[in-house]
């Protein structure tokens, strides 16, 4: 029991990080009809920023402050030099812009930060607690709590501000929204910056497991679309559930049934799930006009 | 205008003839690196070009004919490069067998693929198969006694003719543009023919191509079918040119890679593959890398691939081989409003000779 439930609180600290990724995707595709693909280099860039910064002597929470400006700075610059002005390309050739993109990046990254590989600190450096017989640290305590509660206050934002419903009205129906004088530029803007430091602070939390390095956000990416999938594209909340889902179904599987075969037990299941239910678990069919 | 047109694309499209001058002319390259005109390396780079242009060209029947997203590329192009090493090293088949092999496994895998896309569609279908790649590259990596793991899987030059002929570097290039050739003929064949009519109307409406009679059920699968084995093929080449197969070769970086050959070369075209294969993968290493100062930045050709690829399908979203013909239609628009075009044509042809480079 004392393992199951160790898993369970590991699985919602990778949930954490799979959740804040999604949620990234999810934003960037509801506001502009697009799949970024760039995502997951986008959140390593900012993690690579924090880190830089970190190796710099700077204090690690002073690093991710620094490294949450830049990211506001690169969402920015990507909406208003790229996205904006793709207005009349088709949806495939958005999502071929954002491999342009993740180029364009993986290339900066060695000339601004070296190709060295950094190493960053967690934010709690030691210390853990035991519950239930789990053993737990307090940066991972840390992860989760921040994971879901950058979460509810997005969701809270998206739901209840006035920012929210114009991001929800462009969600539902950009030229409408437009047309009701909703400053959509503006949302679209926002989105990207929301979707790049939300990258930025999955990054953060992926690093100290591991040195930063170009691959840093690879297999978040992957699970963050196979969540999107799961969790259905059209609403906010169904794809981060659905990554915490697969975080916690990968752990479980991969320590009860097999190490190896794990993870490719859970996407054919999770491959399954969407043959039956083609729109995911919380997406709702559209009919299609003829 | 009309007339010139005709012709340009005639001349472009005219069977087989243009496929295989085309072939022939790659086929000089190795010519030239033993005269000493052009390095050596210039055979691997050109080699690996026609290998992803054949990749691309399958996807491009999946993707531009028929309309059908695939993200699990990669993969396909793994599993067959793996099938075929294992095969040949260390059963030590004949290289056209462990080729046949290869390709009949994975169009029968493509055939599952074309399965699920009868239910799910669009976004969901393209990470669908990104979920079918992953599952393989995870396979690729753990299942050490045939796919070598982490280490990767060596391979060599193939032994054609049943064992009769060893090839060498150059050779083997050169069966890669045979190959190429065929493959563009067969394809040219293909959508020219029912198949690819059934394809194009498939793509436009699936409602209207039923109710003429098309079975969504067939022809699904058959594009399935079809860009698998294409990928298969382009991994059993690969595998065989580089004499290596990494697990991480196979990941979504590759198979956006292919989508990104075929949208910026011109999909539901011949060359365009290819064009976008030049472009997305040897661009790097052909001309940028050699630009004095600028090529010796680590990861300048990355940016500049990127920013290319960025304003190509910024300004050309039909993709680089309709170039001529865009440029004309704009020119033709700008008789009106001139003053506002010479910039724009100005960038097209700065443009152009990047791309042709």
């Amino acid at each position: 029991m004392a393992t199951f439930f160790q898993l369970f609180l590991r699985s919602f600290e990778t949930g954490a990080i799979y959740g804040l990724a999604t949620l990234g995707i999810i934003i960037v595709f509801r506001t502009n009809a697009l799949v970024n693909f760039a995502q997951g280099v986008m959140g390593m860039f900012g993690a690579y920023v924090i880190t830089f910064a970190y190796s710099k002597g700077v204090p690690i929470v002073a690093a991710i402050l620094i490294g949450v400006v830049a990211a506001i700075a690169l969402g920015f610059v990507v909406d208003f030099c790229i996205i904006r002005r793709t207005k009349k390309v088709s949806g495939a050739g958005k999502e071929i812009i954002t491999l342009g993109l993740m180029m364009v990046i993986l290339g900066l990254v060695p000339i601004i930060f070296g190709v060295e590989p950094l190493k960053l600190g967690k934010v709690i450096a030691d210390g853990s607690f035991t519950v239930f017989g789990a053993n737990i640290s307090y940066n991972s305590v840390l992860n989760i709590f921040f994971g879901i509660g950058i979460t509810v206050l997005l969701f809270f934002l998206i739901q209840k501000s006035k920012l929210g419903l114009a991001i929800r009205s462009t969600a539902s129906n950009e030229k409408t929204a437009k047309l009701m004088g909703v400053p959509t530029a503006l949302v679209t803007l926002f989105a990207w910056a929301v979707a790049v430091v939300l990258g930025s602070l999955s990054g953060a939390m992926v690093a100290p497991a591991t040195s930063v390095s170009i691959n840093l956000m690879d297999s978040v990416q992957v699970c963050a679309f196979i969540a999107c999938v799961l969790g259905g594209f059209q609403t906010f909340y169904g794809p981060v559930i659905a990554a915490y889902i697969i975080a916690i179904a990968n752990n479980m599987l991969s320590y009860y049934v097999s190490s190896v075969w794990g993870t490719q037990i859970l996407y054919i299941i999770i491959m399954v799930f969407i043959v039956f239910k083609p729109v995911g678990m919380f997406g709702k069919r559209t009919i299609k006009k003829v | 205008m009309d007339k010139k047109q005709n012709k340009a694309a005639a001349f472009f499209k005219s069977k087989y003839f243009g496929y295989i001058i085309f072939g022939a002319l790659l086929s000089l390259l190795p010519l030239a690196t033993q005269a000493g005109v052009l390095k050596t390396s210039m055979i691997g780079i050109v080699g690996g070009t026609i290998i992803y242009s054949i990749v691309a060209q399958g996807l491009n029947i999946n993707l531009g004919f028929a309309g059908l997203t695939s993200l699990g590329t990669a993969g396909f192009m793994g599993l067959g490069a793996y099938i075929s090493a294992f095969l040949t090293e260390n059963m030590g088949w004949a290289w056209e067998a462990s080729l046949i092999v290869s390709i009949v496994i994975c169009v029968l895998l493509g055939l599952v693929v074309g399965l699920i896309s009868l239910r799910v569609e669009g976004l969901y279908l393209g990470i669908i198969t990104l979920c079918i790649a992953e599952i393989f590259r995870k396979t690729f990596e753990e299942l050490d006694p045939i796919t070598g793991g982490y280490a990767g899987k060596k391979a060599s030059f193939p032994t054609i003719f049943f064992g009769g002929w060893k090839l060498n570097q150059a050779q083997n290039y050169v069966l890669l543009a045979i190959i190429m050739v065929i493959m563009m003929i067969l394809t040219y064949n293909l959508v020219h023919g029912q198949i690819g009519r059934a394809l194009h109307a498939m793509r436009g409406s699936t409602s209207a191509a039923q109710a003429m009679g098309i079975s969504l059920f067939k022809y699904r699968l058959m594009a399935f079918a079809l860009s698998t084995g294409y990928a298969a093929l382009g991994g059993v080449l690969y595998v065989h040119f580089f004499r290596f197969a990494y697990p991480s070769t196979w990941t979504l970086t590759l198979s956006l890679n292919i989508v990104a050959m075929v949208v910026i070369g011109g999909s539901r075209t011949i060359f365009g593959p290819f064009l976008g294969a030049v472009i997305v993968y040897s661009l790097q290493d052909l001309v940028i890398k050699r630009i004095p100062v600028i090529g010796d930045l680590n990861g300048i050709s990355y940016i500049i691939s990127g920013v290319l690829i960025i304003l190509v399908v910024m300004f050309y979203p039909k993709g680089v081989i309709n170039f001529f013909s865009q440029i004309k239609e704009k020119a033709g628009k700008s008789k009106a409003a001139a003053p506002a075009a010479v910039p724009a044509a100005q960038t097209e042809s700065g443009k152009e000779e990047n791309a042709d480079e």
